[in-house]
């Protein structure tokens, strides 16, 4: 299997080490994940500024999949969301679709409406397969407790996303967590959003609404959080020290991303996946293992 | 065109009858009239949770009511965290977010836009992304074993210019916020 | 026969008359100027424009004319045919005309009401309408109306309250009627209700006198434990072939002992008390049920699942217990049938938000009738599924289900196993109607019985239209339970039991955090079970929000688009008890005005065969939806025939005939395309 990978602004730049471990896992399980180095912003930042912007934006990655006959795998959750919604729109909608090309035509592009988007990790639940997954695995992790953090993108608004998972009862992250052995540790707002968003609108909302969620994954005994997009990654890693200092409390909740905890457990070594560049660094947890 | 505050008491004597219908007209705002004031949007919104500035509810009544000019000039708009926890859940399918983010381009328009949303918009239309990536961060890829990213990605700005955002935010927009 | 359709040639006098309906034609097409737009059509004698065509004067005008021009044709233009059709071949008959040549063009519905923002389009399209009438009025022929038999007997599907006030009706007439019933006892829902609302009187005790009514009237037979199969047949003459399940308890010989369920050794989940209580595999739904005989559940029962038990039968002093009971098919013919098979309550795992099914004290409004009903699970003590506590503190959530249109990820679940997405009902866009009262009547029989509970309504809107009702809303209020305007998004669970509802109190203005030991849903009312398949059985056609479209919405909420088949109950739309009664009076009224004619007359629409090119391909008895034409072997090869009685002129054996061996009667080819031809014309 054979994809355009997306990287978006902030994986390439900031958390290369989902960068890293999400190819180096691919690759183990015969996901073979190209770049394209012309891909640019994924045009949601811009939708609520500027909805056309947004829209021809996204149609530009679009487009340059489609040249290379390939359909895309993402990485970060809001650039699976707008990707994903204007694929659909363009499909379905011929008369956007005859004016997004107008305009990709000044650009010298063309688009005629074939290219998927799917998050990464729903690459590896659907496509890939829990099976296969789960056959990967050499070195269960069955000494960690992980609590999932969906986000918002990844599932919501659900009606782009064929109902692959259910926005009010999650499952395929904890699932994907259970295939590695670890405990999927269940929690009480694991369905609610980071804040990252409004960060830059109405910071102490913001933490706020982080710091409810890193308190419950506290409280529910996880040694790390399980993340699957950047934008959530800056709430709960960057700005961890800073939602605990605000009232003296020490969070030491690791980070990880989905495919550093498989690739753990498929037997690669923490080096080779980045762990300790993630922003919080899993001392403690890579000492369970060893 | 809200007249005088009687002690906080805040007192309408206008509406713009015509604002739900623009709004309507807006991508994303097209159900807006369908809201029936159930409050379930509000009742599971994390925001309106943690900050009394923002109910999704109030601003959908407000628009219904037409009062225009509040609405679009008022910072808690740019409040929603875009989470869709209210859209998967609207009885009357109002598609909440995508109300807010018709709201925030009729705002922009109009001259409001908030100082947080035109920095990132400038920083994409500059490097074509939202960070730059420099020739230091090339450098640690490429120690990596990841591949190289261009810098800069000129035909996003072209874009900014097709549609017309670059002379939106170059006219002044966000004057007024 | 053949020779009959062809234009004989004799000259058509036609009088065209454009009808105004008060403003509802006149008000968007100019009358006048239709009506002089035919005064030189081929054929036509006469024009008038009339204010109210079928009025009295309307008609005399009509009349009148027919005489004095010698008229042999006439065209209307004015409302739908459904409406006044018949009005109006009366008058041709009663002025010796065949009644078959009357035209109509519809410029109301198909024009005046549709095209109301463009008063010179919609006058061009009446003209256009009016035209294409006179053409195919100029080749309209005479027909003879056949005449059907009426069996004077009913059948009602469904023995809800609604299909046993029907039936009493019906019995108390003396007009023979069959009761058919799905499951082993009639009663439906309100069986399963405690007491009923604004009265509060036991539901019950003024329901079991009426089925014990139905099992002692003569008149009545009830066939419970039964399926309608198929239905053949119009008005007057109905061949029903109802399904008859195996009891494996002979109902004549049982007299209800119950000595069989003391040994019967399978246990298993009582679905009449919603899953909340056991019953054995061989019970009786509930002590008052008719017919009052015991039913074993073969999907349980270790007989007839294993091949060994049979102690039911060994303790069975009456030998009532028969393991060989088969299922059979049994013909039944009626003259009129009434649909009453009622509503199935919303099923919330649509809303996996509100934890039903996954939190054991999240229940719905019919778990809660089971409840506190005396003969319930629990005796009638509102004991919380999870741990059989008494709640303190209960919330009820209104329009679960219900005014709610089905997109983003409602209406489906997850499958726990495999993580796949499962189907469950969407959530309706209609008011389910009744579940204010509900929940008022469940809310205050919580603060009846337990008066320190604190009980709370999350609602939208109170709707409590209806006598009664507004004062026992206001009664509610004044027993201290708190309704609060704000629908909840979810409920979460806590690691008590006890469940947590955050929601937007829209009167106070404040977010409000309250926990609960017990959430009743208040589910919608939705479209019974099979109800699909059970329409497509019967012809009937349903309206958008899946019930069964009544014949008018207000003139004949009763009837049906099908002569002959009859609505009462929930069937139709949800509705309350008094309503569906209300309904049912009406519906056996219907009926009874059916079965009391003679005989009953047949339009003759049907397909006229030209046996010279018919090749008995058999395409049409393939398509024909009402099985009215078959191919038989005659001394000429095989040929198509028609069944005159089962043929409802739908016109589909006409229209795919490979070789145009069939005409329709009342619409041949040549009557269709000199319409098609005078409209194109105009446009
Ligand atoms: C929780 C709850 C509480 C209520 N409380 C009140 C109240 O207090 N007061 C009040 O006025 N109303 C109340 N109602 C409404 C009341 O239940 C209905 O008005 C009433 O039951 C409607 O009667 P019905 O005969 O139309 O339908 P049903 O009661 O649903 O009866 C339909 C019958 O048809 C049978 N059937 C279905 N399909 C077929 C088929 N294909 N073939 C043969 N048989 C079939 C069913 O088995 C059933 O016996 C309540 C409803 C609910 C859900
Ligand atoms: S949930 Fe929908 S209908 Fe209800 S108040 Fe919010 S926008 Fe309006
Ligand atoms: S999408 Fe916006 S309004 Fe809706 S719940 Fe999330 S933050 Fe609140």
């Amino acid at each position: 299997m054979k994809m355009a990978v997306f990287l978006g602004c902030t994986v390439p730049v900031r958390n290369l080490s989902y960068e890293l471990s999400a190819k180096r896992v691919a690759g183990e399980l015969g996901l073979e994940l190209v770049d394209i180095p012309e891909f640019g912003c994924c045009g949601y930042p811009v939708k609520s500024v500027h909805h056309e912007t947004a829209y021809l934006l996204a149609a530009r990655n679009l487009a340059l999949a489609e040249e290379r006959g390939l359909d895309i795998c993402t990485l970060c959750s809001a650039c699976t969301s707008v990707l994903t919604e204007v694929s659909r729109e363009l499909t379905a909608n011929e008369a956007l679709l005859d004016a997004t090309c107008k305009s990709l035509g000044m650009l010298g592009r063309r688009y005629s409406g074939k290219v998927k988007v799917k998050h990464f990790v729903r690459v590896l639940y659907e496509d890939i397969g829990l099976e296969a997954v789960e056959k990967a695995v050499k070195r269960p992790l069955d000494m960690f407790s992980i609590a999932s953090h969906y986000g918002c993108h990844y599932l919501k608004p659900s009606e782009i996303y064929d109902r692959f998972d259910h926005p009010e009862v999650p499952q395929s992250l904890d699932r994907l967590v259970a295939a590695t052995g670890a405990r999927a540790v269940d929690y009480r707002t694991k369905k609610d959003c980071c804040g990252g968003a409004i960060l830059g609108v109405d910071e102490e909302t913001a933490l706020s609404m982080a710091r409810a969620k890193l308190d419950d994954i506290s409280n529910a005994g996880a040694d790390a959080i399980n993340l699957i997009c950047p934008f959530c990654s800056v709430m709960y890693g960057a700005n961890q020290r800073k939602i605990g200092a605000g009232r003296d409390v020490k969070y030491d909740l690791p980070i990880l991303y989905y495919p550093q905890i498989l690739g753990l457990a498929m037997g690669i070594s923490h080096e080779e996946l980045g762990l300790m560049q993630n922003p919080i660094r899993p001392r403690a947890l890579l000492a369970k293992i060893s | 065109m809200e007249s005088a505050q009687k002690k906080d008491v805040p007192v309408v004597t206008v509406l713009d009858p015509k604002f739900k219908y623009e709004v309507a007209r807006e991508p994303g705002g097209e159900n807006i009239k369908y809201c029936f004031q159930c409050g379930t949007c509000t009742s599971g919104c994390k925001v309106a949770e943690f900050d009394s500035k923002y109910n999704p509810r109030k601003i959908i009544r407000m628009v219904i009511l037409g009062m225009r000019e509040r609405v679009l000039s008022g910072d808690f708009i740019w409040l929603c965290a875009t989470c869709y926890t209210c859209h998967e859940r609207c009885p009357q399918d109002v598609r909440i977010p995508e109300v807010m983010n018709a709201l925030k381009n009729i705002a922009v328009r109009e001259g409001y836009i908030h100082p947080a949303f035109r920095a990132q918009a400038e920083l994409i239309a500059g490097y074509g992304r939202l960070y730059e990536v420099d020739e230091l961060a090339n450098e640690k890829r490429t120690d990596w074993g990841l591949t190289e990213i261009p810098q800069g990605c000129p035909e996003v700005a072209e874009i900014y210019g097709i549609t017309g955002l670059a002379d939106l935010l170059s006219g002044g927009a966000g004057g007024k916020l | 026969m053949p020779s009959m359709l062809q234009d004989t040639g004799f000259d058509a006098r036609i009088g065209v008359y454009v009808c105004h309906c008060g403003l509802n034609i006149a008000g968007v097409v100019d009358v006048e100027a239709v009506r002089e737009s035919a005064r030189f059509l081929e054929g036509v004698v006469v024009v008038r424009d009339n204010r109210y065509t079928c009025s009295e004067v309307g008609q005399k005008g009509i009349a009148d004319d027919i005489k004095e021009f010698m008229l042999n044709r006439v065209v209307i233009a004015s409302c739908s045919p459904r409406l006044h059709e018949k009005t109006f071949r009366t008058l041709l008959e009663k002025s010796g005309l065949n009644p078959h040549l009357l035209e109509m063009a519809n410029i109301r519905e198909h024009c005046s009401w549709v095209h109301y923002d463009n008063h010179e389009a919609a006058t061009e399209k009446a003209k256009g309408l009016v035209h294409s009438s006179v053409a195919r009025a100029r080749l309209l022929q005479p027909l003879s109306r056949t005449k059907g038999r009426v069996v004077p007997e009913v059948m009602v599907v469904g023995g809800g309250v609604a299909g046993i006030s029907a039936s009493l009706y019906l019995g108390g007439m003396g007009i023979k009627t069959y009761l058919v019933e799905r499951e082993p006892s009639i009663g439906g829902h309100m069986a399963m209700l405690d007491k009923t609302f604004p009265t509060l009187d036991c539901s019950l005790c003024i329901l079991s006198p009426k089925m014990v009514e139905v099992a002692e009237c003569e008149n009545i037979k009830v066939l419970s434990y039964s399926e309608i199969e198929k239905v053949e047949g119009q008005v007057g003459d109905f061949r029903v072939q109802v399904r008859r399940k195996p009891r494996y308890v002979n109902e004549e010989k049982c007299v209800g002992c119950g000595d069989c369920v003391a040994k019967c050794p399978v246990k298993v989940k009582d679905d009449f008390n919603r899953n909340m209580g056991t019953r054995k595999a061989i019970y009786i739904p509930f002590p008052q049920a008719i017919p009052p005989a015991y039913v074993i559940d073969d999907q349980n029962c270790r007989y007839l699942t294993q091949g060994k038990c049979k102690i039911c039968q060994a303790v069975c002093e009456r030998g009532a217990i028969e393991y060989d009971q088969t299922s059979y098919v049994e013909t039944i013919e009626v003259g009129a049938i009434i649909v009453a098979t009622g509503f199935q309550p919303y099923d919330p795992r649509g809303l996996p938000q509100y934890g039903y099914g996954r939190f054991p004290n999240v229940i719905t409004s019919l778990d809660f009738e089971r409840l506190i009903c005396a003969d319930g699970p629990t005796y009638g003590k509102l004991k919380r599924p999870g741990d059989s506590q008494v709640p303190k503190r209960v919330a009820f959530i209104q329009c679960v289900g219900s005014r709610s249109v089905a997109s983003g990820c409602r209406g489906y679940g997850l499958d726990a196993e495999t993580g796949s997405s499962v189907g469950a009902t969407d959530p309706k866009a209609y008011c389910s109607r009744v579940c204010c009262m509900i929940t008022a009547k469940q809310a205050f029989m919580v603060k009846e019985k337990y008066p320190d509970a604190e009980v709370y309504v999350y609602y939208i809107d109170m709707r409590t239209a209806g006598k009664g009702f507004e004062e026992f809303y206001q009664r509610g209020r004044h027993e201290g339970i708190v309704f609060l305007r704000g629908k909840p998004g979810e409920i979460e669970e806590r690691d008590d039991g006890c469940l947590r509802i955050i929601s937007e109190d829209l009167d106070s203005g404040c977010i409000l955090d309250l926990c609960f030991d017990m959430v009743v849903l208040a589910q919608g009312l939705t479209p019974p079970d099979g109800l699909v398949e059970f329409a497509q059985k019967m012809n009937l056609s349903r309206s958008e929000d899946g019930f069964l479209m009544e014949g008018h919405p207000k003139l004949r909420p009763a009837e049906t688009a099908i002569d002959g088949i009859y609505l009462a109950g929930c069937v139709q739309f949800p509705k309350d008890i008094p309503d569906s009664v209300a309904q049912a009076g009406a519906a056996a009224a219907a009926a009874a005005v059916t079965c009391s004619k003679e005989s009953i007359e047949i339009d003759p629409l049907g397909p006229v065969i030209d046996e010279a090119l018919c090749i008995g391909c058999k395409l049409c008895e393939m398509l024909c939806p009402y099985g009215a034409i078959k191919v038989e072997l005659t001394d000429k090869g095989p040929k198509a025939k028609s069944i005159e009685v089962a043929c409802k002129g739908c016109g589909v054996c006409g229209a795919s005939c490979s070789t145009r061996a069939i005409t329709m009667k009342h619409y041949t080819d040549s009557q269709l395309t000199a319409q098609a031809k005078a409209i194109l014309e105009v446009v």
